[in-house]
Parts: C-alpha cells; sequence; structure tokens
C-alpha cells in the first residue's frame, strides 16, 4: 500500500539529521569554535550602549564581537572582544577603537588602522575605547537650535523690522510698476517723477534746436570763409592796405631823416637862431602833415580788419 | 443572592473541570514518559510503528510543507528587506529575518501545521477507539495501547516538528541569502557573522526543546482530549473540539514563555 515507507522516512530522517549536523558545524564555524581567535580587552570608562555580540567592524567589515561586558573588583569595565583569524591582521599598534551609536540602527565599534605597515597587535592586548555619543549633543545643540528659531521669531515678528522692510520694498515696487517706472520708485511718487521726465523732454527739445544752430553757425563759416578768403575778399584787401601802410612809412622814414639834417644845422648853426626859428615852424608842419596821414590810414585799417574788434562771437 | 451563589457554584464546576482535565493530561503525560524510559518498550514493533507515524506525519506532507515554507518565508524576507531599506536599517535586516523566521515563526507555523492535519486526526482516532471500545480490546489481547498506538504517534510527531523545522529553516536560510546578496560568496562573511550573533549554544538548545514541547504538544494533547470521551458516538466532535483548543493554546503558551525567556 505505502511502496518504499522505510526508504521515505530514512531519507527523510537522513537528511535531517545530515542538515541539523551541518546547521551546528557552521553555527559553531562562524562563532569560530574551529579556529583561534584573537583576544582583546577594551577599556572605555562606561559600558553603556555596549553589549555582548555588538560587531566590531574594519571599513564596515565584520571582523568580530564583543564577548562579553564585565565590571572587575574594583569597579573597571573589562570588555572582552573577540576577533576572528582573518579580521586579526587589520589590527595595528596604532589602530583606533571608536564607539559608534547611530541614532537610528545598531551601535557596533569601528576599528580603523591608519598605518598598516605598523607591528601587529598581541593577543590579549588592552586598546583604548573611544566612545561619541551624538545623542550627548543633541541637548546642546536643541538650545542653540532653539536661540536662532527666537531670533528668527523675533525678526520676523507682526510689528518687527523685516516686516516693515518688506512693506517699503513692497511699496518701491508697487511705484517701480507705476507710470515713471523706476523713478517713481525712487522719488516716491508720480508728481515727483513728473518734473524729471518733464525736463527730459525739453532737453531733447534744447537738443534739437542746438542742432538747428550749429548748422546755422556751420553756415556762416562757410560764408566767411567765402568772404574772408575769396578772389577779392577781405585778406586780399588787407594785403593792399598793408602794402600802402609800408610806403607811407617809407615817407615818414624820409621825413625823419630830414628832421634829423635839420637838428644837426640847428646845432651847426645855433649861432644865428633867428633864422632858424623860422625853418622849425615848417618842419612841425611836415610832421604833423605825415602823423595825420599814418593816423588815418590805421584807422582805415581799423575798419577794414574784421578782428581788429569785439572777437566773442553771440549765440543766439 | 441566588444569582452569585449560582455564579460561584458555576466557575467551581469549571475549575474543577479545568483540574481534571489538567490532571488526566499530566497523568497521561507521566504515563507517556514512564514508557518511554522504560527498555522493553523500544522493540522492533514499535520502531516499525513510529517509522509509520513519520511517515504519515512528515515525508507525507514534505512536498506541501516546503512550497508552503518558501511561500512563507519568501514574503517575509522580501517585506523585512524593504522596510530595513526604506527605514536605513540593512544592517539589521539578516538578524532580524533568522530571529523572526527560524527562531520564532517557522517552528510555531509547523507545529500548527501538525496540528492540523495529524493532531485532529490522532484526537479522532483516540476517540473512536475509545467509544467503540477498541483499547479495551487491545488491552485484553496485551498489545498495550500506550506503547503501540499513543508513544509511536508522540514520537512520530515530535520526530516530525523537528525534522519538518530543520528542513525548513535550511531552506528558509538559503533563500534569505540569495535575498540579500544575490549569487555570490562576497556577503558569506557577514552572513556567519549574523549567524554565529543570533545562535548561542544557548538558543540552540532552547529551539530544540521548543521544537520537543511543540511536538509532545500537538501529540498528547489531542489524545489525551479523545481519552476523555464519553463512550457516546456524538461526543466524538466534541471531544476534537476540545482537544485543538487546548492544542493552540498550548501552542501559544509555548511560544509565548520561550520568547520571554529568550529576550526577558
Amino acid at each position: 500500500m505505502f511502496k518504499n515507507l522505510h526508504l521515505k522516512v530514512g531519507l527523510f530522517v537522513i537528511t535531517v539529521l545530515v542538515l541539523a549536523l551541518a546547521f551546528l558545524v557552521y553555527v559553531l564555524h562562524a562563532r569560530g569554535f574551529f579556529e583561534q581567535r584573537m583576544h582583546l580587552q577594551l577599556a572605555a570608562a562606561s559600558a553603556e550602549g555596549i553589549t555582548p555580540g555588538m560587531p566590531l567592524t574594519f571599513s564596515g567589515m565584520p571582523i568580530g564581537q564583543v564577548a562579553s561586558v564585565n565590571l572587575n573588583d574594583a569597579g573597571g569595565i573589562v570588555i572582552k572582544a573577540e576577533i576572528s583569524q582573518s579580521g586579526a591582521k587589520w589590527l595595528r599598534t596604532d589602530s583606533t577603537f571608536n564607539l559608534d551609536k547611530p541614532l537610528v540602527g545598531g551601535a557596533k565599534i569601528k576599528v580603523s588602522t591608519p598605518d598598516l605597515s605598523s607591528p601587529q597587535l598581541p593577543d590579549n592586548a588592552t586598546v583604548l575605547l573611544l566612545v561619541t555619543d551624538p545623542a550627548q549633543e543633541i541637548p546642546a545643540l536643541i538650545e542653540r537650535v532653539k536661540n536662532i528659531l527666537a531670533n528668527v521669531e523675533h525678526i520676523t515678528r507682526q510689528d518687527g523690522e523685516l516686516n516693515s522692510t518688506l512693506a517699503n520694498a513692497k511699496t518701491i515696487t508697487t511705484r517701480m510698476s507705476g507710470k515713471y517706472g523706476v523713478l517713481e520708485g525712487v522719488l516716491g511718487s508720480e508728481e515727483n517723477a513728473r518734473p524729471v521726465v518733464n525736463s527730459l523732454k525739453n532737453l531733447e527739445g534744447l537738443t534739437a534746436r542746438l542742432n538747428e544752430v550749429s548748422a546755422k553757425v556751420d553756415a556762416m563759416l562757410v560764408k566767411a570763409d567765402r568772404w574772408l578768403f575769396a578772389e577779392d575778399g577781405m585778406s586780399e584787401q588787407s594785403k593792399q592796405a598793408l602794402a600802402q601802410v609800408r610806403s607811407m612809412l617809407t615817407d615818414a622814414q624820409g621825413s625823419l631823416k630830414r628832421v634829423d639834417e635839420l637838428l644837426k644845422n640847428a646845432v651847426d648853426i645855433s649861432a644865428n637862431v633867428k633864422d632858424g626859428t623860422q625853418d622849425l615852424a615848417k618842419l612841425r608842419a611836415d610832421i604833423d602833415d605825415s602823423v595825420r596821414k599814418a593816423n588815418d590810414l590805421l584807422n582805415d585799417i581799423n575798419r577794414m580788419w574784421p578782428f581788429g574788434g569785439d572777437a566773442d562771437m553771440k549765440l543766439p | 443572592m441566588e444569582f452569585l451563589l449560582n455564579f460561584v457554584e458555576r466557575t467551581g464546576a469549571k475549575a474543577v473541570g479545568w483540574w481534571n482535565a489538567t490532571f488526566a493530561v499530566l497523568a497521561f503525560l507521566t504515563e507517556v514518559l514512564s514508557t518511554l524510559v522504560r527498555p522493553a518498550t523500544w522493540n522492533r514493533a514499535t520502531l516499525d510503528t513510529i517509522v509509520k507515524q513519520i511517515y504519515f506525519t512528515a515525508v507525507q506532507i514534505l512536498h506541501v510543507y516546503l512550497v508552503y515554507v518558501l511561500a512563507i518565508s519568501w514574503v517575509i524576507i522580501t517585506i523585512t528587506l524593504s522596510t530595513a531599506r526604506d527605514v536605513g536599517l540593512f544592517d539589521a535586516a539578516t538578524e532580524m529575518i533568522i530571529r523572526v523566521l527560524l527562531l520564532e515563526l517557522l517552528p510555531f507555523l509547523t507545529a500548527l501545521l501538525i496540528a492540523l492535519r495529524s493532531g485532529s486526526a490522532i484526537n479522532t482516532e483516540v476517540a473512536l477507539m475509545k467509544v467503540n471500545n477498541e483499547l479495551d480490546a487491545l488491552s485484553h489481547c496485551r498489545v498495550e495501547p500506550m506503547q503501540f498506538e499513543f508513544l509511536p504517534r508522540i514520537a512520530g510527531g515530535i520526530a516530525s516538528v523537528i525534522g519538518l523545522t530543520v528542513l525548513g529553516s535550511v531552506l528558509t536560510l538559503f533563500l534569505a541569502y540569495f535575498s540579500i546578496y544575490g549569487l555570490s560568496t562576497s556577503g558569506f562573511d557577514a552572513f556567519s557573522n549574523t549567524i554565529s550573533t543570533v545562535f548561542g549554544i544557548g538558543v540552540l538548545m532552547g529551539l530544540g526543546v521548543k521544537c520537543i514541547f511543540f511536538g509532545l504538544a500537538v501529540t498528547t494533547l489531542p489524545m489525551a482530549a479523545g481519552l476523555e470521551t464519553p463512550k457516546k458516538l456524538f461526543m466524538v466532535p466534541v471531544s476534537v473540539l476540545r482537544g485543538m483548543m487546548r492544542v493552540f493554546l498550548a501552542l501559544v503558551l509555548i511560544e509565548v514563555l520561550s520568547l520571554a525567556l529568550e529576550y526577558i
């Protein structure tokens, strides 16, 4: 009825026994029963948060675990840890042991070895366990955050500076979006900004007129140029006048020479003063005549010379 | 006044009933244990019956059981891993899986499955034997019911609970490893480390004892309930009902006690 009943049961029992035995061996192997484990003693100020079974990790990989935590007779903490054979090679004399207690998740002891060339840590060595507990820093942190929040609250209170500043900023930006844009924002109101805009408009008209004026001046300059430097222009006439002046000066020079001779005669014939006085009167009339001629000429030149008088150009 | 008196009377009757039942179970258990340690018990015939019981209780449902363990384990491993990843406790996921599945859930579910399938069958069988006077007839023929009917079932039940739990646990361990690390041996050291952390010698022994108690509960309690059955056929369902209820309570009690011993 039940074929191979014994065989099946035998298979079941043998499988179960083999698996159970294999599992037992595996657990014993995992617990380091078959290997020489390295033992460490960790010295710490407090055993708080340290429990047997807590892993020791090197670069995040488990290399051992805490075997026991006890108080010794002197009230000190004795933490014994076991390191697997493969993990022991990472422990050097300058290795540091840090108790890492994250806010979330299990605590572990982090081993870090800065220099892997330093000598191996001996078995049963005692090392210092450093404890950095973020939970203990929390109250101080909370106190500081509270202060910051109080400040923020003070700044952002209903009638606070920030609020009025923001209100002002809002007013300014509202004005800026008005008819006169940024000018209105800077000057305060539309009324204040209007004159500035008007002046700018006036300036625009002024510039246009200035342009016209400069065009007129241009035209005048062209005329003046023509008047001065044309074939029969002013400069030609001046040249002729200068020639006349030169001849008149030659005349005057001749008259003066005669005066010289006369004066020499006067010295020679000083004895006969009576006769001489008649010649002097005639000479004086001659000189007067020459000087008057020169004066007339100069007046003529002044009249004809365009730059002799007031040289300022009057703009309209 | 009369109501109060009735209440006290009813409570007293219940307490006596409970006591009687407990006493009967304990007396039966004592008899089982005394039979167990008697060298004369362990003859060829008893062993043959035990083998048959293991076959009916464990081997017959092995494929169903393994599929069932695979499904349950896969679901729980997946949920645990994704939750652990979400809350940033992935390091603790392996230990969580091993503790929840291997130490608690699998032994309990195995015992429950055997109680449902074999425990109820044993209860009905024993109750019917009692009602039909078969047990008296066997005793009359010098075939001790305890040795040839009860003990093999109890031994078979215990062996089945332990055997199925071992098979399911190994399957779950493989499933957990492959779910966490994939098809690579890179996580073997970390996995072994977690296993070594969870399975201390005390925990392993506790797990074994728990499985033995589970096996005892799922076979002894239905048998005791069956033996209590009055010789009336319509009392058989009531007997099965009571027996299965006791099995359930006992399983929960064992589980709670084991958890309390381990964690409190």
